[in-house]
């Protein structure tokens, strides 16, 4: 089966998300949609998957001109969209979430559970999959479940399958057998479209690719013609730099000392130092135990054995109030789960944690509040509207500088930051490089924890790699390279 | 909060500043309008009030009679809720943080108990019996119900915040206690209150007894300022939206969760102050009986939602006035007693299902 997209433009108001985009994908084709975080790549692949209609443009199956209006007619045509966030129900089996809402039935009206359970074995062994269609999906990890995910569309007789970011939260050997999983469905003539910031694997399993950027389709081919840089380029639109950052040489005193520190099951006898002006780094994949270590030393994990030394005098952090007035900042990963708080503006986002302090007879000044957040906005760049607007009605990367701001303005002397460039297009990224360069230079010691070989390598001088809660060594200079990284971190 | 942005503008760059003074008055209303559910709370309260005038009628002989009898009318209900509308207040921030509070009704209760048992103008009164009895009887009585109250809001502020129980169970577990212990025990005790604190809430201001009004609104008044310019308040809405980054803000989530129940337990007592003050007595198994009910029905009419992280305190003032007002157009209007309840729970419903609305756009 093959999809085109012709000439499809869509705005939301005034705001022009697609501009005459021409997009196609075929049977049998693993095609890369690339772009930054509002470049339009969701917007398009809405539309494809019956969520949006285009203000222009047609939809071509096989040359027949279609136009969906409801996420179930466009998988009634045999296009599966699959979401970031998964869509299987934890507490159910397998089996049954294969079938959810098209239960196979008997004809007294009950559910077929055998009939269910056999189609599901049939699927499993024609994909190649050794997964028992009686295990509760609860117990699956991640990669399993994005398995689960992309059998049950091919279950519903899917030929075109749409996945939205499917690795971020994968280790490598879960994105491994994605990955093989998406090969066995190549062979057999299914169409992938493949949404993804990573661009090695992008490099890795797919055929060919598409950039956009604000709208526009500005190039497209095969991979193997192509290459990162290349690609980067396309989606920023200028250079994008890869190598190690100047770092500041003159450290100062010690901030952060952890002698031992042991949290089971998380990590054990984890022993580091951090000083002034300094940004460590600690990697390392899922499961290593990185962000436990740190909250605990933001007071977020409760008991722990060991100690915590906080400028040279050991401490009990209990709260993460008590780690608050210690001078500790923690901005935490899952940026929607852990830090936005989507019921409230961009303003009380920006300054929930200095709130107590921007007050006079226990009532918010706010004209403090405003100045406190505009001197923030001003040396972070925060593009936004008023800060009244939601904070929902940011970019990612903005988001995550309200984030940063509501730590800044409490002048941290320990700045921990976890995944800080977690969903935030490439421009972002450097721009948020060059504020933890900057907040090192004037003092703070900063530790950044990131799963990316490449963040560590572009911002941080020093830096551990943790494996299933040890840490396994420390890197610097010229041991700092992805592969001496990427040995650590699996565990040679 | 009246000023949050809800609707979040339709461009990725974020709208224009509701200031915007460039479009007139009108421009800004619809403006507001749309960004604040109060607004349409306003509306709906503003259409009954205008039925409820007509349903009144128009039959007498000056306008200076009909604007008395009108006036009547309204202080009558406003002073007929003025209890249930203190505990909402203290409902709506319940709500806001994301929980609930069943047990107001039964605190009510052995509020009420314990403040009647000190002030007892009978012999066995326990501060008669040592000698204190008139306003410095009444002084320790009330703050012995207002405390009594905290303490009640304190348990199941402990109970959910510490030991992590969810709060409908945790305030269902002394709700049923509440009432029944104050039942066993006042079993057999006769409460005499005395006249003169029934002047609490009865004395006449320009000949009508208006007072309870007063506490009502001075309460709201107080409580939207808490709610909308205070750390505490932002912060019970930061947890009601997302826990989780409120704690990773640093915001003692614990501490602000059981300060929120024993706000609610607070207010429970000043409304079991002004209902004892206003009947000289209480009747254990119904006083504050279904004030759970009215009080979250109100907070939901209000703009609140369920799920906390969004409402107001205004809202909750005019969802308790829509209530109420409802209830009287019914009464004018002649609809039998039983029936009124249906009411109630018809407009509780459309109004959740206004707010759906809203979240959808």
């Amino acid at each position: 089966m093959k999809v085109s997209m012709n000439g499809i433009v869509k705005s939301f108001g005034a705001n022009n998300v697609l501009r005459q985009v021409d997009f196609s994908v075929e049977g049998g084709e693993i095609c890369a949609l690339l772009g930054e975080n509002g470049a339009g790549k969701s917007t398009l692949m809405n539309i494809l998957g019956g969520v949006l209609q285009p203000d222009e443009g047609t939809i071509e199956l096989d040359g027949k001109r279609v136009s969906f209006h409801s996420p179930a007619q466009s998988l009634h045509a045999g296009i599966a969209f699959i979401h970031q966030e998964l869509n299987l129900i934890n507490d159910l089996r397998v089996y049954e979430n294969m079938f959810i809402g098209r239960e196979i039935r008997t004809p007294a009206g009950f559910i077929n559970d055998q009939e269910e359970r056999r189609q599901t074995e049939d699927l499993f062994r024609k994909l190649d999959i050794g997964i028992d269609p009686l295990s509760k999906v609860s117990l699956l990890d991640a990669s399993y479940k994005q398995i689960v995910e992309i059998s049950r569309a091919l279950m519903m007789k899917a030929s075109i399958l749409i996945m939205d970011e499917p690795t971020t939260s994968l280790t490598d050997p879960e994105i491994e057998r994605v990955f093989d999983m998406l090969r066995t469905l190549k062979k057999q003539q299914v169409g992938v479209v493949f949404i993804s910031h990573k661009l090695r694997e992008v490099m890795e399993i797919c055929d060919t690719y598409a950039v956009l950027r604000d709208g526009v389709l500005v190039s497209s081919g095969l991979v193997r013609d192509t290459s990162i840089p290349l690609i980067s380029r396309d989606m920023v639109g200028h250079d994008v730099r890869t190598e190690s950052l100047e770092q500041n040489a003159d450290l100062g005193e010690e901030v952060l000392r952890l002698h031992n520190l042991t949290l089971e099951p998380y990590y054990r006898n984890v022993s580091l130092q951090v000083r002034a002006g300094e940004v460590l780094g600690v990697t390392g994949l899922l499961g290593d135990g990185r962000s436990e270590v740190f909250r605990t030393v933001f007071g977020d994990m409760g008991k722990y054995q060991g100690q915590i030394l906080i400028k040279g005098s050991p401490v009990r952090i209990k709260s993460t109030r008590q780690a608050l007035k210690m001078g500790v900042a923690y901005m935490p990963r899952n940026r929607k789960e852990n830090a936005i708080i989507k019921d409230m503006d961009i303003l009380d986002n920006g300054t929930i944690v200095t709130l107590p302090r921007l007050t006079r007879m226990g009532l918010i000044r706010r004209r403090e509040q405003l100045e406190q957040f505009e001197e923030q906005r001003n040396h972070l760049q925060i593009k936004m509207g008023s800060p009244r607007d939601a904070i929902g009605s940011l970019s990612g990367g903005n988001q995550q500088k309200v984030v940063l701001a509501k730590w800044l303005m409490t002048h941290p002397r320990l700045l921990i930051l976890d995944n800080p460039t977690q969903g935030v297009d490439v421009g972002a990224k450097e721009e948020i490089y060059d504020i933890i360069l900057q907040l090192a230079r004037s003092g703070v010691a900063v530790v950044v924890l990131s799963n990316e070989a490449q963040e560590i390598i572009r911002v941080c001088s020093r830096a551990l790699v943790m494996y299933h809660g040890d840490v396994r060594a420390e890197i610097a200079g010229e041991t700092m390279t992805e592969a001496n990284i990427m040995r650590l971190a699996t565990g040679g | 909060m009246s000023n949050k942005t809800i609707h979040s503008s339709s461009g990725a760059h974020g709208g224009t500043p509701a200031s915007s003074s460039s479009g007139g008055f009108f421009r800004w209303l619809a403006q507001r309008w749309q960004e604040n559910p109060v607004y349409s709370t306003a509306a709906v309260l503003l259409v009954m009030v205008i039925i409820q005038t007509f349903a009144l009628g128009f039959d007498y002989p000056s306008f200076a009679d009909w604007f008395s009898g009108w006036g009547r009318n309204w202080i009558n209900i406003l002073r007929n809720n003025a209890s249930v509308g203190i505990v909402a207040l203290g409902m709506a921030f319940v709500i806001i943080s994301g929980g609930i509070d069943l047990a107001v009704g039964s605190t009510l209760v052995a509020v009420g108990a314990v403040m009647m048992v000190l002030i007892n103008g009978n012999a066995n009164g326990l501060l008669t019996a040592i000698g204190i009895t008139g306003i410095p009887a009444f002084i320790l009585g009330i703050l012995a119900a207002l405390l009594m109250g905290c303490l009640i809001g304190y348990i199941n502020g402990f109970l959910i915040a510490r030991s992590k129980v969810p709060a409908f169970i945790a305030t269902l577990g002394t709700m049923k206690i509440c009432r029944s212990v104050t039942q066993q025990f006042m079993q057999t005790v006769g409460v005499k209150v005395p006249r003169e604190f029934t002047a609490i809430a009865n004395t006449k201001i320009g000949g009508e007894i208006i007072l309870p009004v007063f506490y009502w609104l001075i309460i709201a008044a107080i409580l939207v300022v808490v709610a909308r310019k205070t750390p505490f308040g932002r912060h019970v809405y930061a947890i009601g939206s997302n826990e989780r980054a409120a704690r990773l803000s640093g915001i003692n989530v614990e501490r602000v969760k059981a300060l929120v129940y024993v706000l609610s337990g607070l207010l429970v007592a000043v409304a079991a102050v002004i209902n004892v003050a206003r009947i000289g007595s209480m009747d254990y198994a119904n006083a504050g009986s279904g004030y759970e009910m009215d009080a979250i029905a109100a907070v939901v009419v209000g703009g609140t939602s369920m799920s906390g992280g969004r409402g107001s305190i205004v809202g909750t003032v005019l969802g308790m006035l829509i209530i109420a007002v409802m209830n009287n157009l019914l009464n004018l209007i002649g609809v039998p007693p039983f029936l009124r309840e249906a009411f109630k729970g018809l407009i509780v419903i459309v109004a959740v299902l206004l707010q759906k609305k809203d979240k959808q756009s």
